[in-house]
């Protein structure tokens, strides 16, 4: 049975910097749960808190029902795979792998035969005997998740494991990553400040700013459900406007837009009667029609002028300059748009989120 | 609102300055005098103050400015200076000048270091709330665990015992006055006796002065003038310090530089003077300045006058010739490590030549520099060989050597306070060095190599300068050590710089290994000495830095990381003498007062080993000795140690933890075979470094002639006066450099290590 991980009002504060505040949240067993931010929002530092690297200045940290706050990295049986990979440039393959079967004083053939188990999970067969600076920047990323995994470890800790490899390689181990860890089931926590990798691989996720975690929750709440401007502008693509409260019935409400200069329709999350909110809109949720061609039946509908425009491949990314915004929105590959041409640009009630303004 | 520069406090400086000299003007009366120099002072004090607290000025403007800072710096030491010296007229008047601005920095970096840190820190703690004493007790005790606590314990230990409590005692021992004096009396004599701060008079010898010899020829006698103890060492110092940094830059650009024919021969050459060859390469120094030595050659033949250089003068020339190629190394590695494309950049941007070198390549080199040049300035200071070569007393290394082997075996307070002032100005020294460079550490000194270092091919005339003035000046430099061995096959004449091929001989050379003449019998024993006490010292050494060093790099406690980080450094700035007074004072206080309760145990016997007074009836120098060894070249050992940890990433030591491995078990499974070339190569730079120390050889071997080290005895043929003698001694020289030859080939070549001086 895998572990379940639960911080209670971690905080960790490194001279003049709050690293992590008041963090309180529970991983489940056997999940892969992700910590996301930006560089400094305190990712690593709660990692390190699990991993037992630092201990927290108030707080508590507990694996199942056990209290593990102030156990030694080695009393945790956590097993961490680092953003450098930390692969000992002086061992082989081998010896780096069986360094913590050693330690737990296994005996030498089960050793042999538990590095073949997972040289084969990480298909790295054949590279027993090489040195680590033999070896590609991928293949070092699979010895030191190797090395990792040959413990059986209660919590597998990845911190920003993939930052150092290309792009193509980085999305080839993301998949990897997410096998290995479904075929084992290994309560896992890994730290990326690389949202699509995030949104990606989580079962959930924990986005963090400031040493806050800002919202909790599976990659589709945290994408269609931002509770804040922050994970809203962090996640994804978002068009922000600042506006008023108009009315509300019970599902949508009808907000002023003050860069737009016209009212609204859209989802407001926060209960509370606020009268400044900030409205988002995702790109990808505006639809782009040529004046007198359209078919949407979306509420709001606005008229614009494309300011600028850009082939992406599968798309057109267009900027519509409408009063005083200039909201981003994407447009078929094929539309035949040119730079100060008139467009009509429209989104959905479900498509609009109000958040209260702060 | 405006804010203020730099340049503003100069003119703030300016008018305190006239200020203060039409009160020198008027005829006031001494009290009143006091009282408006007061006045004055508190003056620029409020100033200051009221500058920083009211954010009317940036301390980062002086603290970022090369220029300015490097202003600042002078203007402190020529105000501490002038006041500890009574400066009187218009160099008094320039302390008015520059007060302003010294004040002003000083209080800027107080704010910068320690007043923001501490506001910004305790705002974000209360904001958090209090962290409850029991929590904050397990929190230390979480980043320690059994190994590090026994590292700390162990190494705090030993360096309260050895290093902490030897250099107290002698602050103890300068404050004994003779009964009805004040405290501070040992000081105040110092300051104001006749023989530290001597008065100059009408109608002395000049610096320099023309004899007639009897033979009828003309002579250029070059003595420099006595100013008294402490004046003497402190201008000896700084002009050492400040030729030597000024060759040393030139010679490291030239050579990062440039490209020419028979570079890498000159780069070889250049450190040649490194080689420690005590006493006997000052000795040839003495030679080359003499009457027959090549520069009288020279004169005699252009001028028709012959050159010598004596006393003062000549130390000062010895220890630039010894020590600037400590300069030299440390610029080169800055010169080359500075990242191309800082100064690409520049000449981008349209700089070129000196503006280049001034505003980009100099400041990024800067902190090497320093470095270096701090460690000439103490060097200077304490260095024994030059004095007792050219005969020169009046210098505070000299007084503080003789009477700590003078006859009356008592060592009088008045010493003790004089290693007060000694220790004082080098450690100063090197705390406000060291807070400059890291506070303008942006340069990365230590590691070279990484890029393709910036090198310009030389055109003709550049290479005609490169020969005729800096070829001239390396050979030269080189010259002692070429002397040194050539005096030992019997090449040189023993009282002139006269070369004669024709009387080579390998006898004192085979003489000196075997003992096998009277005047060498001596020697094997002494070499044995300074191999056992060097290999044990080193090796102990080793050890402690590696446990020091463990703890500096991964303790996670800022006061016993800083702690321990400056006392593994600072007895670098320790002058051997002050250590050789401390250990003096501290282990006879120690003996007489362990006898007192050993008295008919076995303990008896130990502490009668370590009291110098028993001299050769029963004190054992040895110990005193490896352990002085082991304090005094534990920076050498340790920063290499230590860079060795630098190099291996955090993240190979957390790897092992995690993985279930005990801290014990991860030191030596992953730390230790990872530097294993640092470890070696700190050991073999210590070694050589213990092999050839003197000051305190010389004092403490002194007590137990039997069991002092080699460089003991090269001072005591020295001083004996037996000429023939010395030829015994430059053998001895030719093995000294022997063994730090095959060192430095064995570091540089074999573990690929960097040869430097340490930077601090």
């Amino acid at each position: 049975m895998a572990t379940k991980v639960r911080l209670e009002d971690v905080t960790k504060v490194y001279g003049n910097v709050v690293a992590a505040d008041n963090i309180t949240l529970e991983v489940k067993p056997g999940e892969l749960f992700t910590f996301l931010g930006p560089s400094g929002c305190g990712k690593t530092t709660t990692l390190r808190i699990i991993a037992g690297f630092e201990a927290p200045d108030k707080g508590r940290v507990f694996f199942d029902e056990e209290d593990v706050t102030f156990k030694k990295p080695y009393q945790r049986n956590t097993a961490m795979v680092f953003q450098n990979y930390a692969l000992w440039p002086h061992m082989t393959v081998y010896d780096n792998i069986a360094y913590g079967l050693r330690l737990r004083k296994i005996p030498e053939d089960e050793i042999r035969k538990r590095v073949k188990w997972v040289l084969e999970l990480v298909r790295l067969e054949g590279l027993e005997n090489r040195f680590p600076l033999q070896l590609s920047g991928g293949q070092q990323q699979r010895v030191a998740l190797a090395r990792a995994l040959v413990v059986q470890p209660r919590i597998l800790l990845l911190d920003e494991p993939l930052s150092n490899l290309d792009a193509k390689l980085r999305i080839e181990m993301r998949e990897e990553v997410k096998r290995i860890q479904r075929e084992l089931l290994i309560t896992t926590i890994y730290v990326t400040h690389d949202q699509l990798e995030a949104m990606s691989i989580s079962d959930r996720l924990a986005v963090m700013d400031k040493g806050r975690v800002l919202q909790v929750g599976t990659p589709q709440e945290i994408y269609f459900k931002p509770r804040s401007v922050f994970v809203a502008s962090f996640i994804g693509r978002s068009n922000m406007f600042t506006g008023k409260l108009v009315e509300r019935s019970r599902a949508y409400a009808k907000i002023y837009i003050d860069e737009l200069g016209v009212e609204v329709e859209g989802v407001i999350e926060d209960s509370e009667p606020s009268d400044k909110v900030i409205a988002i809109v995702r790109p990808e949720d505006i639809a782009v029609e040529l004046l007198g061609a359209s078919t949407s039946t979306n509420n709001n509908v606005l008229r614009g002028v494309v300011e600028f425009k850009m082939f992406v491949g599968e798309k057109q990314e267009l900027r519509v300059k409408v009063r005083d915004a200039s909201i981003v929105a994407y447009a078929p590959k094929n539309l035949d748009l040119s730079i100060g041409q008139e467009v009509l640009i429209s989104f959905s009630r479900n498509s609009l989120r109000a958040l209260p303004y702060k | 609102m405006r804010t203020y520069s730099p340049r503003d406090l100069i003119i703030v400086g300016l008018m305190l300055m006239l200020l203060e000299y039409m009160f020198m003007q008027l005829n006031l009366g001494a009290l009143q005098k006091s009282t408006l120099d007061l006045l004055l002072f508190l003056g620029a004090l409020w100033l200051a103050a009221m500058l920083i607290v009211e954010e009317r000025f940036d301390p980062y403007r002086i603290i970022y400015s090369f220029s300015w800072s490097f202003i600042v710096v002078v203007s402190i030491t020529y105000i501490f200076l002038a006041l500890a010296l009574q400066l009187s007229g218009v160099a008094r008047s320039i302390v008015y000048l520059l007060l302003p601005l010294a004040l002003t920095a000083l209080a800027g970096l107080v704010k910068v270091k320690a007043v923001e840190p501490l506001i910004q820190g305790r705002s974000i703690k209360s904001s958090l709330g209090r962290i409850p004493i029991s929590r904050r007790l397990q929190l230390s005790l979480y980043r320690l665990d059994r190994v590090m606590i026994a590292f700390i314990a162990i190494s705090l230990a030993i360096l309260v015992a050895f290093l902490i409590t030897p250099v107290l005692s002698i602050f103890q021992y300068s404050i004994l006055t003779p009964s009805g004096e004040p405290w501070y009396h040992n000081f105040k004599v110092i300051f104001s006796d006749n023989l530290y701060v001597r008065k100059i008079f009408i109608g002395e010898p000049k610096p320099w002065e023309f004899i007639r010899r009897p033979d009828g020829t003309l002579e250029l006698v070059v003595t420099g003038v006595n100013y008294g103890v402490l004046v003497n060492s402190i201008t000896n110092a700084v002009i050492v310090t400040v030729v030597a940094t000024a060759l040393g830059v030139l010679v490291a650009f030239a050579l990062a530089r440039y490209d020419f024919y028979g570079k890498t021969f000159l780069r070889v050459l250049a450190v040649v003077p490194l080689f420690v060859t005590p006493f006997i390469n000052s000795y040839i120094v003495k030679l080359i300045f003499g009457t027959g030595g090549p520069i009288s050659i020279i004169t005699e033949a252009l001028f028709g006058f012959k050159v010598r250089i004596e006393s003062l003068a000549g130390v000062a020339l010895a220890q630039i010739m010894a020590f600037y190629p400590i300069v030299y190394l440390n610029a080169y590695s800055s010169f080359i490590s500075i990242d191309p494309s800082m100064e690409e950049q520049a000449e981008n941007l349209g700089s070129k030549s000196w503006r280049l070198f001034f505003t980009i390549t100099l400041p990024l080199a800067l902190p090497g520099i320093a470095a270096g040049s701090i460690l000439v300035l103490i060097f200077s200071l304490e260095d024994l060989g030059a004095p007792i070569v050219f005969n020169e007393h009046n210098l505070m290394s000299y007084k503080i050597y003789s009477s700590l082997i003078g006859e009356a075996g008592v060592v009088t307070p008045e010493i003790a306070a004089l290693g007060v002032v000694l220790i004082a100005l080098s450690v100063l020294g090197f705390l406000v060095i060291r807070s400059y460079v890291s506070m303008r550490a942006y340069a990365m000194v230590s590691r070279g190599g990484r890029w393709h270092p910036r090198t310009r091919k030389l055109s003709v005339v550049g290479h005609v300068l490169i020969y005729l003035l800096l070829l001239p000046l390396i050979v030269f430099t080189a010259l002692p050590q070429i002397g040194v061995i050539l005096m030992a096959f019997n090449v040189m004449a023993l009282d002139r710089f006269s070369i004669n091929p024709a009387g080579f001989t390998t006898k004192y050379v085979v003489e000196a290994f075997t003992g096998g003449s009277p005047l060498a019998a001596d020697i094997p024993m002494h070499v044995r000495n300074t191999l056992t006490y060097a290999i044990t010292a080193v090796l102990i050494a080793t050890v402690l830095s590696i446990i020091i060093a463990y703890v500096v790099s991964r303790a996670r406690i800022k006061y016993v990381v800083e702690l321990l980080d400056v006392l593994a450094t600072i007895p670098i700035a320790i002058p051997g003498l002050v250590i050789a007074i401390g250990y003096y004072y501290y282990l006879s206080t120690l003996s007489s007062w362990g006898l007192e309760w050993s008295r008919g145990t076995p303990l008896e016997g130990l502490f009668i080993a370590i009291n110098p007074i028993y001299g050769e009836l029963g004190f054992q120098a040895w110990i005193a000795l490896i352990t002085a060894f082991v304090v005094r070249r534990l920076p050498y050992t340790a920063r290499s140690v230590f860079a060795g940890f630098q190099q291996v990433h955090e993240n190979l030591e957390e790897a092992a933890l995690n993985l279930g491995a005990s801290r014990l078990k991860t030191i030596s499974t992953v730390i230790l075979p990872l530097i294993v070339t640092n470890i070696v190569s700190g050991t073999l730079i210590g070694f050589i470094y213990t092999s050839t120390e003197v000051s305190t050889s010389v004092t403490l071997g002194a007590f137990n002639k039997q069991q002092a080290p080699v460089t003991y005895y090269m001072m005591y043929i020295y001083k004996a006066g037996t000429t023939e003698a010395y030829r015994y001694a430059a053998a001895v020289g030719l093995l000294l450099i022997a063994i730090q030859l095959i060192v430095v080939i064995v570091v540089t070549l074999v573990l690929k290590q960097r040869y430097a001086f340490i930077g601090i």
